[in-house]
């Protein structure tokens, strides 16, 4: 999940709210204070104060900043989440953005607010931006599901409108652009048009968001107008939107923005979104907005889950310090998460968050009493006594890709277009030497055999592995069956000497086994073998065919077997 | 000594010459060519085995005889082709008295190929011998006597012209002759050298008069270098010397019949969860959206489920067949939590959906595939699971890998005990003594923890994920007591136990590395 780039300096001013608790951190106490956000401290520069920190938990987008990861740090050290004002329901909002019909095709939901009196500084300016991009890109899945933007407020005018226009009916200038330009022209031109175009399906109406004087504030989920749309050091009114095709998600994106800028110092305003129809929130929806909802959850099921008796006290303490609002009745709690989480899918959620607030090393392990009785899978048996016999007979065992290429799986075996050179393929191929399964085992000998021509000889080696058999009978395509293949490779090898090596393993193997000749194309004909276990064909031997080793470029003459072991257990 | 011992050690040629000198009476004593001659050796062979054997106290020194052998230099040979200095200036001398010519000492001189030196030389022996005169006017004339040295001379080039000869069978005169024309330090330009011939004559010590006596019993021996079938059938290996090695050289190496060393850890791994009481759970490399995910209460709208995430297959795309009542239990929870006392998810469920084939993405479904099959309660389950990531492959990342993950059922399970059982893997897989739990997040369990621990040679690591399945899992399947899921992330373990910094090389085609990693856990 995100790393993000924060710096020490910051991070230790957001943490102070009596002045000087947070400063000088030192990298064991950050590492400590890190478990409660699951993060992991991936690179530090102390010259800079520049801190790399990975956040593991793809469902709290409220950590993936700085602003978040100290507001955790501080509600433990303060005990309780202080409450964010403009959360509260009232009063009504005297700023209006209005939603016009048509938008529920196309990109329905919109929440927005303003933030007064924190000055942007430079640093301030690179997170806001880093938050930004996070939460648009893994949250927000590549700005499909959320799409942020951030303006200059005393350049617009209320009421906004969210509205649908034709594409060539607007133009304004872009980002990173220096003349104005059609939405269609930013489609086809622009980078971010080329890199989002695709989220909006119907090109023949597209969304903008524009004030009351008609102004574009940007094309959502595109790119901002350079006019309004672009913050610089030094704002210290700013307007925040965001849009996206989840309600809750968007509101969630604007909750964790406002709570960001406010914990920076700004006084966040609330803006009133009217729909032309009614939400699941209503017809007008105040934003931000806290949508947690009140959970009760049974002291037991916690403690149980946990393994240790904690009580009431504790378990409300624990929640209290990692943010929960909290009401307690009894033997329960009643737990509310703050309104930039929305992460409470099920009580075992709480239960992690009561783990984590204690810290893991507060909770003794124990060893699981329980009794079970150990084993290895028939398969598993079979191939571990094949593999003890093959290295009795001489045979270096070797470990190889199962996902290779059809050349060497079929190509190179003159199999292309047979039964035996079928192979089970990918579809989004990304590099053709690992573009499908093996079928087999001898490809995989034959590449080492390939490889290494200057190891010494006799070259005897041997693999156990699965491999996959296309077969249409099976529900998934194919079998995966455990294969044994084994190749001997020197100058005056021949087909008895790897047939007596077949003869011995089958010997101990105990199995009996016949051998019929077979014009397999890989191997040289009438010195190839199919090998019968009870009438049943199990695998191949044979000297492997010229043909082939010219094409694997081995100039050593190689004989080999490839035995089905999952053929020979049931 | 240990005499058998030292016969093992000895060389066929120090054999030879102990045997040979153990053949004669005792206390016989034979000098080198003798030896040589009874050995039927060459002289730098007898002189090699004598060199060993005298290192080995096997025999000793008899007599040491030094005999003085005179023989020509190069200078010699070539007066002996010619004529010495003494000869020419007494022929000139003789030839100007005669013909009544002046003769000097520079006339002598400037005669071609004199040095100045060996004519004072000659000069000086001469007068001294009363052959020449000088007279007045510093000429040389001759008085008529004969020149003893210069005979002398003459006879000695004559008699050492082929070979050498003892210095003692020359009389006494020439003797002094010898001595007076003898390469000596200083003077190299003489025509005579004398050399002392030392002559020593052999005979066995104590030792080895045991260790001849021991060989002699033993019979001449053969030395073979293999044992064979022939010689253990009759016997005759004890009649052969079976030659020795040089022990110390590195052998050739032998490709070993061996496991793979990642999956003799794997196995280790399984070994030891079978000894902790679970059973092993088989699943399909195939499986539906369904089991992968839904029945994990994974949302059709998880990020992990986009077309970048996992692998789809092509044809079949679907599922012909989706087992009831677990498709309408789980739909309905997804959509509104249903008797789970779940919200649910909010969405309107896609059957569909629900029916598309991926590769297996997580080993979880294994586990969920076992929890709708009427698992065992109280039960543990396992499985060592391949599964697939739609990711670039890379060092870090790998396109199919191996899970380690199950669960346990049963009344008893709550977070402590999860607690406990991921303190028992910490000690069973990774002898660590020290662990951390971190609160993690799994979309299937509540509450969720990370298992760090600290392996006594590999030091901290993730060990694991593991969590309480979520209500919206357990009920819908049909269970109704907690149930554990836990997962262990091997591959670092491994990676770092086999010294390697890529994980594609758990997998590698190189052959020389699979042979030679050692594989230590």
């Amino acid at each position: 999940m995100p790393t993000i780039t924060i710096f020490q300096d910051d991070l230790e001013s957001l943490l102070t709210v009596d002045r000087g608790a947070g400063r000088g951190i030192t990298v064991a106490q950050l590492e400590d204070w890190l478990m409660l956000v699951k993060g992991e401290l991936k690179g530090h520069n102390p010259e800079t104060g520049e801190l790399r920190i990975e956040l593991q938990d793809s469902n709290r987008p409220d950590l993936w900043c700085c602003e978040g990861i100290a507001r955790q740090i501080r509600i433990k050290q303060q005990g309780r989440l202080k409450p964010y004002s403009f959360f509260a329901k009232k009063p009504k909002s005297p700023h209006h953005l209005i939603v016009k019909p048509g938008m529920e095709q196309v990109r329905p939901y919109i929440a927005a607010c303003m933030a007064r009196g924190y000055r942007v500084t430079e640093k301030g300016l690179a997170q806001l931006i880093q938050t930004q991009e996070k939460l648009a890109d893994i949250f927000g899945r590549k700005r499909k599901t959320v799409s942020i933007g951030v303006y200059q407020l005393r350049n617009i005018t209320f009421p906004v409108t969210y509205e649908l226009v034709k594409p060539d009916d607007v133009r304004f200038t872009p980002l990173g652009m220096e003349t104005t330009m059609t939405l269609s022209e930013i489609l086809m031109v622009h980078p971010k048009g080329l890199e989002y175009g695709p989220i909006l399906a119907v090109k023949s109406l597209l969304p903008i968001l524009r004030d009351a004087k008609d102004q574009p504030l940007s094309f959502p989920p595109i790119i901002n107008s350079r006019e309004i749309g672009e913050v610089r050091v030094g704002d210290n009114e700013l307007f925040i939107e965001v849009t996206g095709t989840d309600l809750a998600m968007v509101i969630l994106s604007l909750n964790i923005f406002a709570a960001n800028l406010a914990d920076r110092g700004a006084s966040i305003e609330p803006v009133e979104i009217q729909y032309p129809t009614s939400t699941i929130l209503g017809k007008r929806v105040k934003t931000p907005q806290d949508l947690g909802k009140p959970k009760t959850i049974q002291i037991k099921t916690i403690e149980q889950a946990l393994g240790q008796a904690l009580g009431e006290t504790v378990v409300k303490q624990a929640l209290e310090s990692y943010g929960y609002g909290l009401s307690a009745e009894k033997g329960s709690v009643k737990a509310k998460l703050p309104p930039y989480r929305h992460d409470l899918m099920h009580t075992i959620d709480v239960v992690e968050d009561v783990a984590m607030s204690r810290g893991y090393a507060e909770f003794t392990p124990v060893m699981p009493a329980q009794f079970t009785v150990g084993g290895l899978s028939a398969i598993e048996q079979l191939s571990d006594r094949s593999r003890e016999l093959m290295v009795g007979l001489g045979f270096q065992e070797i470990i190889s890709n199962i996902l290779g290429s059809p050349d060497q799986y079929s190509g190179f075996m003159r199999l292309h277009g047979t039964e035996w050179g079928r192979t089970v393929d990918v579809d989004n191929v990304m590099s053709l030497s690992f573009s499908c399964l093996r079928q087999w085992m001898l490809p995989s000998l034959l590449r080492i055999e390939a490889a290494s021509s200057r190891a010494f000889y006799p070259h005897r080696l041997f693999e156990a592995g699965d491999v996959a058999i296309p077969d249409g009978a099976h529900e998934l395509g194919s079998r995966t069956e455990t294969v044994l293949g084994a190749l001997i490779a020197h100058a005056t090898t021949h087909f008895s000497e790897i047939h007596s090596s077949l003869d011995v393993l089958f010997y101990y193997l105990g199995k009996e086994y016949s051998l019929e000749p077979v014009q397999h194309p890989s191997f040289l004909e009438g010195r190839a073998g199919r090998i019968l276990v009870s009438g049943k064909p199990v695998g191949v031997i044979g000297e492997v065919h010229p043909e082939v080793l010219e094409r694997w470029q081995i100039v050593m003459p190689v004989v080999a077997f490839d035995v089905n072991l999952s053929q020979l257990v049931s | 000594m240990d005499i058998s011992a030292l016969i093992d050690s000895l060389h066929p040629l120090e054999i030879n010459v102990l045997t040979t000198l153990g053949l004669r009476p005792p206390e016989t004593a034979l000098g080198s060519e003798q030896l040589a001659r009874a050995a039927e050796l060459e002289p730098s062979q007898l002189s090699m085995a004598v060199e060993w054997l005298l290192a080995k106290s096997l025999i000793t020194v008899q007599t040491e005889t030094v005999t003085p052998i005179v023989s020509l230099t190069k200078i010699g040979v070539e007066y002996y082709q010619t004529a010495s200095p003494i000869e020419r200036v007494l022929a000139a001398a003789r030839d100007a008295t005669g013909t009544g010519k002046r003769l000097t000492i520079p006339d002598l001189q400037a005669q071609g190929g004199l040095d100045p030196s060996d004519v004072s030389k000659a000069v000086g022996r001469l007068k001294k011998e009363g052959v020449v005169l000088i007279i007045q006017g510093g000429c040389v004339e001759t008085t008529g006597r004969q020149s003893p040295t210069a005979e002398a001379l003459r006879t000695l080039l004559g008699e050492m012209r082929d070979s050498p000869k003892e210095l003692k069978s020359f009389t006494e005169a020439h003797r002094q002759v010898i001595e007076d024309f003898a390469v000596k330090r200083g003077n190299a330009k003489e025509p005579f050298r004398v050399d002392d011939r030392v002559a020593r004559s052999f005979t066995l010590s104590p030792d080895g008069v045991s260790a001849a006596a021991q060989l002699l019993r033993q019979g001449v021996v053969e030395e073979v270098s293999q044992l064979t079938p022939d010689l253990l059938k009759d016997g005759s290996w004890r009649q052969k010397r079976f030659r020795k090695y040089t022990i110390s050289l590195r052998p050739p190496r032998i490709g070993a019949g061996k496991k793979h060393a990642y999956r003799e850890f794997l196995d280790t791994v399984k070994a030891k969860l079978v000894s902790m009481g679970f059973q092993e759970m088989r699943g399909a490399l195939v499986e539906t959206e369904f089991w992968d995910m839904d029945a994990l209460f994974m949302p059709q709208f998880h990020p992990a489920r986009d077309i970048h995430d996992v692998y789809f297959v092509k044809d079949p795309s679907h599922t012909t067949a989706l087992d009831e009542p677990f498709l309408s239990r789980v739909a309905k929870v997804h959509e509104n939590g249903e008797e789970t006392g779940s919200t649910g998810w909010g969405y309107s469920f896609d059957v569909h959906r629900a029916k598309r084939l991926v590769l297996r993405s997580q080993g979880t479904a294994v586990s969920a595939r076992t929890l709708a099959a009427a698992p065992d309660i109280p039960g543990k389950y396992f499985s060592i699971a391949r599964c697939f990531r739609y990711d670039q492959v890379d060092a870090t990342h790998a396109t199919d890998f191996f899970q380690v993950e199950g669960i346990v059922l049963g009344e008893d399970i709550n977070f402590r005990t999860l607690l406990g059982l991921l303190n028992l893997f910490a000690r069973e897989v990774a002898q660590a003594k020290e662990v951390k739990f971190l609160p993690a997040y799994f979309p299937f369990t509540e509450p969720s923890v990370e298992l760090h621990v600290r392996h006594p040679r590999l030091g901290w690591m993730e060990l694991g994920g593991a969590g309480l399945f979520r209500p919206e899992v357990t009920l819908p399947l049909g269970v109704t007591v907690p149930v554990i899921a836990w997962g262990l992330g091997l591959d670092r373990m491994a990676m770092v136990a086999l010294g390697i910094h890529d994980i594609r090389e758990l997998f590698t085609d190189n052959l020389e590395l699979i042979r030679t990693t050692r594989g230590l856990f």
